[in-house]
């Protein structure tokens, strides 16, 4: 589903922020991407889409090249790869069905969106995408009206209404209420088994990882070091992939 | 540096008061308002209102391409250097200046008027429109571009979304200001109630002139209101 090869992804001024990454993600899989803060996998789940431009490397969706990709293909790619971001990234003065409906941008007909309208089938799919994540009641409401955990529903939403083949979650959770991590990967888990979805997650949270994968990513300073199914992931594995170490350029910020 | 510019401009407190009692001469001979000119000042009120609301509506539609063009975070570097330079150059010329050149070039009357208002205010909307565009959050563009959006649709939805009830509150206090500024657009023969009330001015018909200048006042204070009660409800 998701080929990576030798992705390197260097930050202004100069921070290695992905370094030299090889990893298969085959259909299906629920891959947790585990690292502590700094490690990389914000970058690395944005240069999936090139949100973030990969400086090396090559990263290929079903098949097709995403690196090297001309706007409308890249766009076209885009399209099958839901995000949900750790800040929900909604915009708040739209209601909830607007930016449900912002999922089916690279779908409907490009032109008629930019008065604001969508086909009667892209607003039904909205609407289904919106009551699979328990939110059917609160299509007409502003965004920034809803809590926490509600916007990053209305977000998976607003991924799921892609019609994606996989989706990539950046810590859903990290800006949560502790007690709605559970309810966000509950959420996450059953619609992968509805709709057989790839999903890659990032978290800082070990227990959370081992309790959803399929398949654990171990990162560290922008590399792989731990690759394999939760169970393989030992005690001393992971005190590797959390152990503190200084960053090895001076600007890379984290502690 | 102020005791030097105070010399240079002959600023005299005495001098000063020496005028007062002219002054105050000028505003007994202004009483009482001369109220048979008062269809002519309203004349001249609506005038002033229909340039200032024409030329507003005008330049903030077309300030909303400069404004895009002139944001660092929408632009390219070429584009937006020069856009911001025009922008800045242009914004530093005052309306009553625009509207001495458009009365020389279409002569006389509201429309020069309505020129000078859209030329001054769609660079000082545009300046404004593009700080908006450069504070806006980076998260949900970031969301609407991840969903496969086409450059356009990431305005439209990412961005448009965020600024837009700025951009209206933005047009609303320029509006009120350029209400303000229409009423002297008459001084230089571009139409509106200045004309009124420097042609009753010129004639020493004072009472006349007091009239025009009550209805001006009322005039910039309804809209003033009205306009600011609206723009309290977009934010
Ligand atoms: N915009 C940026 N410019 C420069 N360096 C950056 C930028 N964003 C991140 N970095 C650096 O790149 C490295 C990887 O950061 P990244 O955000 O990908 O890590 P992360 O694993 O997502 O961390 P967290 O758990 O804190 O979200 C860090 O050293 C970080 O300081
Ligand atoms: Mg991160």
């Amino acid at each position: 589903m998701i080929e990576v090869a030798g992705l390197r992804v260097v930050l202004p001024p100069d921070v290695v922020a992905v370094d030299g990454v090889d990893l298969v993600i085959r259909p299906g899989e629920f891959v947790v991407i585990l690292g502590r803060s700094g490690a990389g996998k914000t970058t690395f789940l944005r240069a999936l889409n090139r949100l973030v431009e990969p400086t090396a490397g090559d990263v290929r969706v079903g098949g097709r090249a995403v690196t090297g990709a001309d706007p409308a293909t890249l766009r076209a790619l885009r399209r099958q790869i839901g995000m949900v971001f750790q800040q929900f990234n909604l915009v708040r003065r739209a209601s909830v069905l607007d930016n449900v409906l912002a999922g089916r941008l690279g779908w409907a007909p490009a032109l008629p969106t930019l008065f604001g309208h969508f086909p009667a089938e892209d607003r039904r799919i909205a609407l289904e995408c919106l009551a699979q994540v328990g939110l059917a009641d609160f299509a007409q409401r502003r965004a920034d009206t809803l809590s926490g955990g509600e916007q990053q529903r209305v977000a998976i939403a607003r991924a799921l209404a892609q019609s994606p083949a996989v989706i990539l979650a950046d810590e859903p959770t990290a800006s949560l209420d502790p007690a709605l991590t559970g309810s966000i990967m509950d959420l996450l888990k059953t619609i992968r088994a509805r709709r057989g979805l790839t999903l890659v997650v990032s978290q800082h949270q070990l227990e959370t990882a081992l309790a959803y994968a399929t398949r654990v990513v171990g990162f560290r300073q922008g590399r792989v070091v731990f690759d394999g199914p939760p169970a393989a992931l030992s005690p001393a594995v992971a005190s590797t992939i959390y152990a503190e170490e200084p960053r090895r350029s001076p600007q890379g910020g984290h502690p | 540096m102020l005791a030097w510019t105070a010399w240079d401009t002959g600023a005299d407190p005495a001098r000063f008061a020496r005028g007062v009692p002219w002054i105050v001469d000028f505003l007994r001979r202004m009483l009482p308002p001369d109220l048979r000119v008062l269809p002519a000042a309203l004349v001249g009120a609506i005038k002033t209102l229909e340039i200032a609301l024409l030329g507003t509506a005008v330049a903030a539609v077309l300030a909303l391409p400069l404004g895009f063009l002139s944001a660092r975070n929408v632009a390219a570097p070429p584009v937006f250097h020069p856009a911001r330079a025009a922008l800045n150059f242009f914004r530093s010329v005052d309306t009553l200046v625009y509207a001495l050149v458009f009365v020389a070039a279409v002569g006389l009357g509201p429309f020069p008027g309505v020129l000078a208002v859209v030329a001054y205010t769609t660079t000082s909307l545009a300046k404004l429109y593009s700080e908006a565009i450069e504070g806006i959050e980076r998260g949900p563009v970031d969301a609407i571009t991840a969903t496969g959006a086409t450059r356009l649709q990431v305005l439209r939805f990412g961005v448009l979304p965020q600024v837009l009830p700025l951009f209206l509150s933005y047009v609303l206090y320029r509006l009120e200001t350029n209400i303000r500024a229409a009423t002297v657009l008459g001084f230089v023969g571009a139409g509106g109630i200045g004309f009124y009330l420097q042609t009753y001015l010129r004639m020493i018909d004072y009472p006349a002139a007091s009239t025009v200048l009550l209805v001006t006042v009322l005039m910039v204070m309804v809209v003033d209101a009205v306009s600011s009660r609206l723009r309290a409800r977009l934010v």
